[in-house]
């Protein structure tokens, strides 16, 4: 009973996640055409893909970014369908039109729901009517400092002063009193309106120590929902993950039955289609929607290492038409799963390090799983973000998984550029993580100011 | 490869020459090829060597590039954009340019159709269409050499 899946997808992405879906796509038989700047025409995923197309210079703007140009490249090669990937034009509903207006499949969400969930206001007002609690905050835009003023002194400090058009991480400002509101609003709306555009700002209150967990859900056109569970993305430097684990330490099973459900059933009302994440703080047992992301997520495979499902072929099978290949009752949690992004930066001040990897040699071995297109001799361009692997170690308790994790880091060995492998190390030893005890400032803390890096 | 045929018999004839008439070294050319023959000092072989051609209609016994290798030569003139490309403005005219064409600067050379708009590929600078890659209405990726101009 399974339909016509596509014959031939167009990977509109590049490094490590363009790989990803090439590997769903040839098992599902389906034909990759991998798309690349002239920085990325060494790849593995283009040397792997079926067929490649150089549509540009280096730069993203001049070729990831450059939808005329992945569109062209569609048509030529007779693609049927563009998976997006995850960051580049994932999230932007015009490219989603697009794809669709030229006739072909946009493998995600519908751009009305993009769109919706890319204005963090509009996304939060949704979900508060969905039944999904929300941070505590303005009841939509704040028009200017003295409207700010007077809702963070009722609601009380600290409190976040958010862009509606941001996300990411990007775009927030803390007030820590009322003598500070009036600044922080201004210096965010101001950097608001350089990065985005658009300066229409919102505030929520700042939670003192909350983690950052998220579920993942998958949702079909036949009015199938259902959701994967949580993962715990706490540990974040500068608003970006560093390393995830799924699932978090911090819930029992009923929290997260209780938490799926309510995502499940908003999800099911909104009629979304595909891979989707909802993303809470949470903090003393109570959860509070900040975003969702419309999207395949970069830690997508600490979900698929504990349910054993494949949430890119799910993604793909969704998009083709075809109804998910599980009911809720037939997903099962087994063990612990934890992600290292491993970024091609210096392990103590994050200074990028790209150049040629000289020597490589990934760990393996039972639950060892490593997503990445790097190999010995290939050469990290310059050009992008600095995520050049990711390490996923699998254990049937969290204990086991930890254990694995020290054996795959001292194993694992890229040399040539720099990498943040050492950091990951000092994680996996400390106490506070191995405890599960940490928070959405843990890791800030822990590698202090970047100029007087800690003593290691 | 571009190859001269070896006359075989006229390098015997060459040979038996240059001992008849106790020569040290006969060099012989006729045309575009030229073919010398030395006795080497003490004991060593003498060996024909065929030296380049030179001459004012000139050159071309150079193996024709192919695509991969063109992306270095000088003159090679490369896609700037992916797309289709057309070598004649509309089907059944004939094409922009052909081989052996001197072209001046900014004059088209293709049409690249992309996003159903066509887009004019035009001379970078003058000279002189020496190889075509672009295949009429074949897909063309950015970077791609479409013609090499010398």
């Amino acid at each position: 009973m399974e339909p016509r899946v596509f014959d031939k997808v167009l990977i509109a992405n590049r490094g490590e996640i363009a790989l990803r879906i090439h590997h769903a796509c040839k098992e599902m038989g389906i034909s990759t055409v991998a798309v690349h700047s002239t920085a990325d025409s060494d790849a593995m995923h283009v040397r792997l893909a079926d067929e490649s197309v150089c549509i540009g210079a280096a730069p993203a703007s001049e070729s990831y970014f450059n939808t005329a140009a992945l569109l062209t490249a569609a048509t030529i090669t007779n693609a049927d369908a563009i998976h997006p990937g995850y960051g580049l034009l994932s999230e932007n509903a015009d490219f989603a039109e697009m794809v669709s207006e030229h006739g072909f499949v946009f493998i995600g969400p519908s751009a009305d729901h993009i769109r919706m969930m890319s204005d963090k206001i509009t996304a939060k007002h949704t979900m508060k009517r969905l039944g999904v609690p929300v941070v505590p905050g303005s009841d939509g835009a704040v028009k200017d400092a003295a409207a700010a003023r007077r809702l963070s002194d009722a609601l009380g400090y600290p409190v976040l002063v958010k862009a509606s058009a941001g996300g990411g991480g990007r775009g927030i400002k803390i007030a820590e009193s009322a003598d500070d509101i009036g600044t922080a609003f201004a210096t965010a709306q101001s950097e608001a309106k350089a990065y985005f555009g658009n300066d229409e700002m919102y505030i929520e209150k700042y939670l003192g120590r909350p983690r950052h967990i998220e579920i993942q859900v998958l949702a079909d056109s036949h009015g199938g929902v259902i959701h994967l569970g949580d993962r715990d993305c706490s540990l974040q430097r500068r608003h970006q993950k560093v390393l995830e684990e799924a699932p978090s330490p911090a819930l029992n099973a009923e929290q997260r039955d209780q938490i799926g459900a309510q995502v499940v059933e908003a999800v099911g009302t909104l009629g979304y289609l595909g891979a989707g994440t909802l993303e809470f703080l949470y903090e003393n047992g109570a959860f509070y929607f900040i975003e969702m992301n419309t999207r395949l997520q970069v830690e997508h495979p600490v979900t698929e290492m504990i349910t054993g499902i494949d949430i890119v072929r799910e993604q793909i099978r969704i998009a083709a038409g075809a109804e998910l290949s599980y009911a809720q009752d037939n997903i099962t949690f087994t063990g612990h799963a934890i992600e290292c992004r491993i970024n091609a930066e210096s392990p103590v001040t994050f200074t990028p390090s790209p150049g040629r990897i000289s020597y490589y040699h990934p760990p393996g071995g039972l639950g060892v799983r490593i997503d990445s297109g790097i190999y010995a001799g290939y050469v990290v361009p310059s050009y992008y973000d600095s995520l050049i692997a990711k390490l996923i170690v699998h254990g049937k308790t969290r204990n086991e998984a930890i254990m694995r994790l020290r054996r795959s880091l001292h194993e694992y060995v890229i040399e040539g550029v720099e990498t943040t492998i050492p950091l990951h190390q000092l994680l996996c030893e400390n106490a506070d993580f191995v405890n599960g005890d940490y928070d959405i400032h843990w890791l800030e803390n822990f590698v202090g100011p970047e100029d007087q890096p800690h003593a290691r | 490869m571009a190859r001269h045929s070896i006359d075989e018999g006229a390098i015997e004839r060459l040979v038996k020459l240059l001992d008849e008439h106790g020569l040290t070294e006969l060099e012989y050319g006729e045309g575009r090829w030229h073919v010398r023959v030395s006795r080497a000092a003490a004991g060593q072989p003498a060996a024909p060597a065929p030296a380049p051609p030179r001459g004012p209609e000139s050159e071309q016994p150079e193996a024709l590039a192919t695509q991969e290798s063109a992306a270095a030569h000088p003159g090679a003139v490369t896609s700037p954009m992916v797309g289709t490309v057309y070598l004649a403005p509309e089907p059944g005219m004939a094409p922009y340019v052909k081989v052996g064409d001197a072209v001046g600067e900014g004059q088209t050379l293709f049409l690249i159709e992309a996003m159903k708009t066509m887009n004019p590929i035009t001379a970078p600078r003058p000279g002189r269409v020496s190889q075509i890659f672009a295949q009429n209405a074949a897909p063309v990726e950015y970077g791609e050499v479409l013609i090499i101009l010398e």
